[in-house]
């Protein structure tokens, strides 16, 4: 067991001399994370500056104004009246405003059975939320006055004694109201999702260094030399492993740390965050055991890993944030170790408690199980040839 | 003639490289597919629907679903959607409670909890679009327990009036009047991730081909070269314009495959094609001089992907720099890729012409000029000393 910690050293105190293993684990997820926790930063709530043009001046559409200046929608919501269409349209155009509600005469005159005239909500392309919250706001401030006129009119039809329906009416209050209530979940932040996609993107360029390592001392005769001391193949293996195990998964908990103490990013319970710090790290040597299984020479490595590196990332969602992906591709992201250790992460970023990890670690396990015995077997029948 | 023949030599050593193949080609193409699915309609809000038993519950989900500005998944479990809510599949959930259909029918209210994540704008547009259906299924069924209490009979008995009377008394419509037909972000989708995917892989690849310079430096077959009757100033050009065919081709191959395979409009020819050109001489700028900066091809392949990555993120590459903060967009623009990606957006968004984007090509332009030259006298001086 010595002969494999003594490898390991050999192999970590290389790597600690190599200064693009330096700025690949350590310096470039780390710049890449706070670059986005940087972009992001205060840029995630949603209010918008809606003008409102009353052209109107009845109750209704005094109301109305009140509705979107109360206190429910204040912290959606800015509103400045507009004396006329064509400004509000200008200034909405030019951006002073995300939309613009116009209130048509004759507005308040629905409400009492009289011609309907379409509530108008100016929009602008460069910001559709806007224009679609506004849109739905109006929406459900014109239910009620539809429901109330439907009220009458289905009172009527049924038989009702005409009296003051209209009045009775007009106290009614739809019977079903939305409540928001807190989920106990977590907004997935830039950094909280990016940290440790970037970490575990450049935590693969691992599996690169390894295995060029490895066929450069298979070249320059190292590993012949190490096999005719008395040291098993199997310490030669366990100390490549550890030395890989272990640069990755300082890699990635540097990226851990930094970023929730800079970046304030919150990763989660840390023990449960430590378990898949060495899911990911064991799946990092797993890898490279299969790269240099396959690999005939350091070129072919070389070209195996990166395409593996960058098709996992890819497929695993560490490029795009994977909630607002397809089904297809989500499905797809577990097929992948990184897959599987991104949904894990969000799900503690997202408030999950540490268990929630057991699924993704024991698939993560699975899939590096799958890798080892395929690289056993093909390792096995080159040998024999 | 010396330096085509330069040029030619060097282009050829790069394209047979299967792994330059593997990032020129192929990746861009599956990053353009992976993000324009990702980001492929509008920013439409996501809602996980946990439908109760029940004609009405079902009548609702099924409004919910038809809801102008949402999109809707169907939940099994309260449990299923709060796990999507967490991870981002959905920007909010909604409960539809067990007792919904018994609570209307005895003539009491229900409140519908709405489950978000937090104050994002996405979780805002849920809010108010889920309120505005469930006003609309709402209006009914108030109409229904009105007439029930004015004319007798049950609410189950007279919602079939209501319901179809609904379609006969005039509603108040909420119309939308767009006040223009362009904006200043890049069309969603494959509009979006094929231009700003152009812009950071050939400025990626044009600085991790520096390290076959590195290699050529190494190898010394800059030196072999100029022991010909070779003058340094034709080895400059040489590499300049093997650079800038590495560039074009990977430029020409996106956009071809963006406009056939995905169906992207690339604007105005002409404008396109002078774009095209200039970014990719800065990408020629900014390869040659990692070439003559960076020491090993390790470093070449290893910072020059982080540096572009990076450039690439503050330059609205990997999100559009209008949801950025508004420093963030000024630090933004010192990078090229930002006034590249302008004009794209002027041409693309705004179906603009070359006379819209001489500004962004001016300072493209001006970035180019300064990384060439500062490429072209280090290449020069490492060669004549």
């Amino acid at each position: 067991m010595r002969a494999a910690f003594v490898i390991a050293a050999k192999d970590l105190r290389e790597r600690a001399r190599d200064r693009s293993a330096w700025a690949l684990g350590f310096l470039a997820p780390v710049a890449i994370a706070g670059l986005i926790s940087f972009a992001f930063g205060g840029a995630e709530t949603f209010h918008a500056d809606v003008a409102v043009v009353d052209q109107d001046r009845g109750v209704l559409a005094q109301a109305f104004t009140g509705f979107l200046a109360g206190p429910e929608l204040a912290s959606v919501l800015t509103v400045t009246p507009v004396g006329d269409a064509a400004e509000a349209r200008a200034r909405v155009d030019r951006g002073d405003f995300g939309a613009a509600v116009v209130i048509p005469a004759g507005f308040s005159a629905a409400a009492h059975g009289g011609p309907v005239r379409p509530l108008t909500v100016v929009t602008t392309v460069d910001s559709p939320l806007a224009g679609q919250v506004t849109r739905s706001i109006a929406g459900s401030f014109t239910a009620q006055l539809d429901a109330d006129r439907l009220a009458v009119a289905t009172a009527a039809a049924a038989g009702a004694p005409a009296g003051d329906l209209a009045a009775r009416a007009a106290a009614l209050r739809l019977p079903e109201q939305v409540v928001r209530q807190p989920s106990g979940t977590r907004t997935i932040t830039g950094v909280g999702y990016y940290g440790p996609a970037m970490g575990m993107f450049f935590t693969f360029f691992a599996i690169g260094f390894t295995a060029r390592g490895y066929f450069l001392e298979q070249r320059n005769g190292t590993l012949d030399r190490i096999a005719v001391a008395p040291v098993s193949p199997f310490a030669v293996l366990a100390g490549k492993s550890l030395a890989t195990f272990a640069y990755s998964a300082a890699s990635l908990g540097t990226v851990c740390l930094v970023t929730s103490l800079v970046f304030g990013a919150d990763w989660g319970p840390p023990a449960a965050v430590a378990v898949l710090v060495a899911a990911v790290a064991l799946s990092v040597v797993c890898l490279t055991a299969f790269v240099i299984a396959v690999s005939r020479t350091e070129r072919q490595a070389d070209e195996l890993s990166a395409m593996l590196a960058f098709g996992l990332v890819l497929v695993g969602g560490n490029f795009v944030f994977l909630g607002a992906a397809p089904e297809f591709l989500r499905v797809l992201a577990l097929g992948t170790p990184n897959g599987w250790a991104l949904r894990a992460f969000t799900d503690l970023a997202g408030g999950a408690g540490g268990g929630s990890v057991v699924v993704p670690v024991l698939a993560i396990l699975v899939i590096c199980a799958v890798l080892t015995t395929v690289a056993g077997l093909v390792h096995r029948r080159a040998v024999r040839r | 003639m010396i330096a085509f023949t330069i040029a030619a030599a060097s282009l050829k050593r790069m394209v047979r490289d299967r792994v330059a193949a593997f990032f020129m080609v192929l990746l861009p193409l599956v990053v353009i597919l992976v993000i324009g699915a990702t980001a492929g309609g509008p920013a439409t809000p996501r809602v996980g629907v946990v439908a109760a038993p029940g004609p009405l519950a079902a009548g609702l989900a099924q409004t919910l679903d038809g809801t102008e500005g949402l999109r809707t998944s169907a939940y099994g479990t309260e449990q299923d959607a709060r796990d999507a809510l967490r991870r981002g599949e959905v920007d909010a959930v909604v409960l539809i409670p067990g007792d919904f259909d018994a609570r209307l029918a005895s003539g009491r209210s229900v409140e519908l909890p709405l489950l978000t994540a937090g104050p994002t704008g996405n979780a805002q547009g849920a809010w108010q679009a889920v309120s505005a259906g469930v006003a609309r299924h709402a209006t009914a069924v108030q109409a229904a327990a009105f007439a029930a209490t004015e004319a007798g009979g049950s609410l189950s008995a007279r919602l079939p009036l209501a319901r179809a009377l609904e379609t006969t008394v005039p509603r108040v419509t909420v119309q939308s009047e767009p006040v223009d037909g362009s904006g200043s972000a890049l069309p969603a989708g494959f509009g979006s991730s094929a231009p700003t995917m152009l812009v950071l892989f050939v400025f990626v690849n044009s600085l991790a081909s520096g390290a076959a310079m590195v290699q050529t430096r190494q190898l010394g077959i800059h030196t072999r070269v100029l022991a010909a009757p070779v003058p340094a100033r034709a080895i400059v050009l040489g590499e300049s314009l093997c650079y800038l065919g590495l560039a074009l081709l990977q430029s020409a191959l996106i956009i071809a495959a963006g406009a056939l395979l995905f169906g992207v409009s690339w604007g105005d020819p002409l404008a396109a094609v002078v774009l095209t050109v200039v970014w990719a001489a800065v990408g020629t700028g900014a390869g040659m001089a990692g070439g003559t900066v960076f020491r090993t091809p390790e470093q070449a392949s290893a910072l020059g992907p982080t540096i572009g990555v990076a450039f690439g993120m503050l330059g609205g590459c990997m999100w559009p720099l209008e949801i950025v903060p508004d420093a963030v967009r000024s630090l933004g623009h010192l990078t090229p890729h930002a006034w590249a990606v302008d004009a794209w957006t002027a041409l693309l968004a705004r179906g603009g012409g070359l006379g819209d984007i001489l500004l962004p090509l001016g300072v493209l332009g001006a970035f180019a000029a300064l990384l060439l030259t500062f490429a072209s006298v280090r290449l020069h001086r490492s060669l004549t000393t």
